[in-house]
């Protein structure tokens, strides 16, 4: 009988990689200062690399959802643990979105190349379902600290 | 109403099951049945059977790339969307779709 062991939240959640009140100006420079902080923390061995393979994907499509969250990513050679990103910026970015608002939030996916990471990746799935019910959009925006955002997502893990 | 479909998006991280949830809580919200599968980067989940096919009023893509198995759906209507589109106004869409097919 095989057993699936349950989901952690917290194996793509993670305190030290959720950012408040970034001083990010664009887009542009909101994406690098996430990839350095990823890089700081041991997450990406490649910072640089790691920001081009993010805004390539820009170059695809939209990434803002509306309601002010947006959520670029990233499947690329330069992360080493897949994970989320998550940075608050003090001053509200213009950003590709579908209601075409000003983003507040960003959540940034980085995804390992490979794909053998396959229960980060269902990890990532279940944050992409709860970002598409407007409650867990709205309890995002009145959260005030890092832990408390980190809460939002590992309580409904 | 009761519809089946797929979602697919470039990289198969995100928007794929993001627009898979969007589209599954309008149509629950309007009382239809729904079914949608996802062909993301770590393949196909919750796949259509081919009983949930044919008992389908409509077979709605909310797709960015090629995708597979569209083979099944021959005989169907389908409607082929973004999934921006079905994140943006799923609801929207589904009623649009419900409307054209009583004409």
């Amino acid at each position: 009988m095989t057993v699936t062991p349950p989901l952690d939240m917290t194996a793509v959640i993670h305190p030290e990689l959720i950012a408040l009140d970034i001083a990010a100006q664009t887009k542009h420079e909101a994406i690098h200062e996430i990839s350095h902080l990823l890089f700081r923390e041991g997450y990406v061995t490649d910072p640089g690399a790691f920001a081009a393979d993010v805004e390539a994907r820009e170059l695809e499509g939209p990434t803002g959802l509306g309601q002010g969250v947006a959520i670029p990513h990233g499947k690329s050679p330069a992360v080493t643990r897949t994970t989320l990103a998550i940075a608050t910026v003090a001053n509200p970015l213009a950003w590709e979105s579908l209601d075409d608002e000003l983003i507040s939030i960003i959540i940034l996916f980085a995804v390992r190349d490979d794909d053998a990471e396959t229960v980060h990746i269902r990890l990532l799935q279940k944050v992409a379902v709860l970002l598409a019910h407007d409650e867990f959009i709205a309890s995002l925006h009145t959260a005030k600290t890092a832990e408390e955002i980190a809460n939002l997502f590992t309580r409904t893990a | 109403m009761n519809i089946v479909g797929v979602a697919a998006c470039t990289s198969g991280i995100a928007h794929t099951y993001i627009a898979r949830e969007k589209i599954l809580t309008a149509a629950q919200a309007l009382g239809w049945t729904a079914h949608i599968e996802t062909q993301g980067t770590i393949g196909t989940e919750n796949e259509l059977t081919a009983e949930q096919i044919s008992q389908s009023d409509f077979v709605l893509l909310a797709v960015d790339i090629k995708i597979g198995g569209t083979e099944r759906f021959s005989g169907k209507k389908v409607v082929e969307i973004d999934t921006n589109t079905a994140i943006k106004s799923p609801t929207k869409v589904l009623q649009a779709i419900a409307a054209n097919l009583n004409k």
